[in-house]
């Protein structure tokens, strides 16, 4: 569960990110974050993964309250959490299997479980074939596919994407959306985007943000502004 | 061990100047350890040897000799005392010339003077000891060490804090190419560290990649700059050799150890080899764990 209560983010220049934003996600649900550019969307994914911290208000993600004083698990909370960026962030220098098991290897893995994992997560992402292929030649799409892999692998229990088809065609967006649908009802999934077809067919919980606060809260919505 | 390769095949010049740095610094810093360690033997071989020596007229009979003698070891100054009789000068004598008959034949026992060989406890007690040997009637001559051995003080010390200095801007600056170089490969891996750092990862195993290349080069660089070394020491052996001539063991005591360092010897080779190996392997890992900080505080 991810509850937000009251977080303010202020940053030290002056502009706030999120004012007084308040929400709860339960378990192995599907939300989308939208709003325009500048609205908070990346700052809430931030304060999940600890990136950044509230100025003001408690966050709890999965039984951790990440603004108590005193928090010092940030590594075993981050082991939970799997994140999807709008530009990849695929390792150039490791091939495709390399870049899947990274995540599994930072955790302590042994090689035969890394090997075994990697290889369902490749199917689940379809891209067995491509296992010892190295990011210069893969496609965008392929990327994100690997990046997602790269997220979904092991006990990570909650996905979180930041514009995962923002640098992809709509066709290739659509097809990595599917791979998010497989996972749905697994993991607890947050989607910021701003792909209104998406968005829209989906029929999921949108949070809408607008200048750093939830303006609408729909259970089963659209893209709306 | 693939890893650290592919890392240096991808950065070779940053790879060879922190190897070129750090193996100057080990070579130079083994060089001083050693010279010293020379220094510091010959100093303490100088210390053994008779500090004073007081030649008594021929013919000052044993019991004034003796009588010199006794008033020295009760003065609290003289650590020993050894008698060189006129007998046994002409025995050292005969061995000293063994090859050299002529002189043989032109001196006896009679001509030769008796001695005393002193060894005062502290350096400071040398010229009162001299002093009063010269009061004493028949006296031929007064030789003392003194000026040798306060002039190897003042030049080991020399050495020492000159060391010391030259040794501190070493470390100082291989630590700090090493932490530029280290840096500059880590600014290419910028990205790579935050995603690791996002995914869980803890400090250590962020820094292993750096620390192990660190390391690699730090153990290589020893293992040159010690073979270069003891290749240097083995081709000057003969003139070492010639210069030392005469002195048949140095040593220096290492807790309470008499580490014997001439004639060469391995125990003292392979102390000095794993030091450097431990030198270099500490300022390496310094360098990458200082450079490394910086970057993990995502």
């Amino acid at each position: 569960m991810i509850v937000f209560d009251k977080v303010t983010k202020k940053f030290p220049l002056g502009n706030t990110a999120l004012n007084d934003v308040s929400f709860e996600i339960d378990d192995n649900r599907f939300v989308f974050l939208v709003g325009q550019s500048g609205a908070g969307k990346t700052s809430i994914l931030k304060m999940i993964t600890q990136e950044i911290k509230p100025t003001s208000g408690s966050i709890i993600v999965d039984d951790f309250d990440v603004t108590d004083k005193n928090f010092s698990q940030k590594i075993d909370l981050r082991r939970k959490i799997g994140i999807i960026f709008q530009d990849f962030k695929v390792l150039s220098d490791k091939n495709v299997f390399e870049n899947i098991a990274v995540s599994l290897k930072v955790i302590g893995a042994d090689q035969s479980e890394i090997k075994a994992e990697v290889k369902r997560t490749l199917e689940l992402v379809g891209l067995s074939k491509k296992e010892m292929v190295f990011p210069v030649q893969l496609s965008a799409g392929e990327l994100q596919r690997v990046a997602i892999a790269r997220a979904v692998i092991g006990d990570r229990n909650i996905i979180l994407a930041d514009e995962p088809t923002g640098n992809l065609d709509p066709k290739t967006a659509w097809d990595i959306m599917k791979i998010f649908k497989k996972l749905e009802g697994k993991r607890t999934i947050i989607v910021a985007t701003h792909n209104t077809d998406i968005v829209n067919s989906f029929q999921k919980r949108v949070l809408v943000l607008k200048e750093g606060k939830i303006i609408k809260d729909q259970r089963k919505g659209g893209y709306e502004l | 061990m693939k890893e650290i390769w592919t890392s240096i095949r991808r950065t070779p010049y940053q790879s060879l100047s922190a190897f070129l740095i750090l193996f100057f610094t080990l070579f130079l810093s083994l060089m001083l350890f050693v010279s010293l360690t020379f220094l510091n033997s010959i100093l303490s071989y100088l210390e053994t040897k008779p500090q004073v020596t007081v030649y008594f007229q021929t013919k000052t009979p044993e019991t004034q000799i003796f009588k010199v003698r006794d008033e020295l070891m009760n003065s609290g100054k003289v650590l020993s005392l050894k008698y060189i009789s006129k007998n046994e000068a002409f025995n050292i004598y005969k061995q000293l010339n063994k090859d050299n008959p002529l002189l043989l034949e032109m001196v006896s026992a009679d001509i030769l003077p008796p001695s005393l060989e002193i060894y005062a406890k502290k350096p400071i007690f040398l010229p009162e000891i001299a002093e009063y040997l010269k009061k004493q009637g028949d006296i031929d001559e007064v030789q003392y060490e003194k000026n040798i051995i306060d002039k190897l003080l003042i030049l080991t010390n020399t050495i020492r804090k000159t060391a010391l200095i030259f040794f501190s801007y070493l470390i100082i600056m291989s630590i700090l190419v090493l932490i530029t170089m280290i840096l500059f490969k880590i600014a290419l891996k910028e990205s790579e560290i935050t995603l690791l750092r996002l995914i869980g990862a803890t400090n250590f195993y962020i820094r292993k990649p750096y620390v192990m290349e660190s390391l690699f080069l730090g153990i290589t660089a020893s293992i040159l700059s010690f073979g270069i070394f003891a290749l240097s020491v083995l081709y000057f052996n003969p003139f070492l050799q010639s210069y030392l001539k005469g002195i048949t063991t140095l040593s220096v005591d290492v807790f309470n150890y008499q580490l014997v360092i001439w004639p060469l010897n391995y125990i003292f080779f392979t102390i000095v080899f794993i030091s450097t190996l431990i030198f270099g392997a500490i300022i390496a890992s310094a360098a990458s764990y200082i450079a490394t900080n910086k970057y993990l505080k995502v």
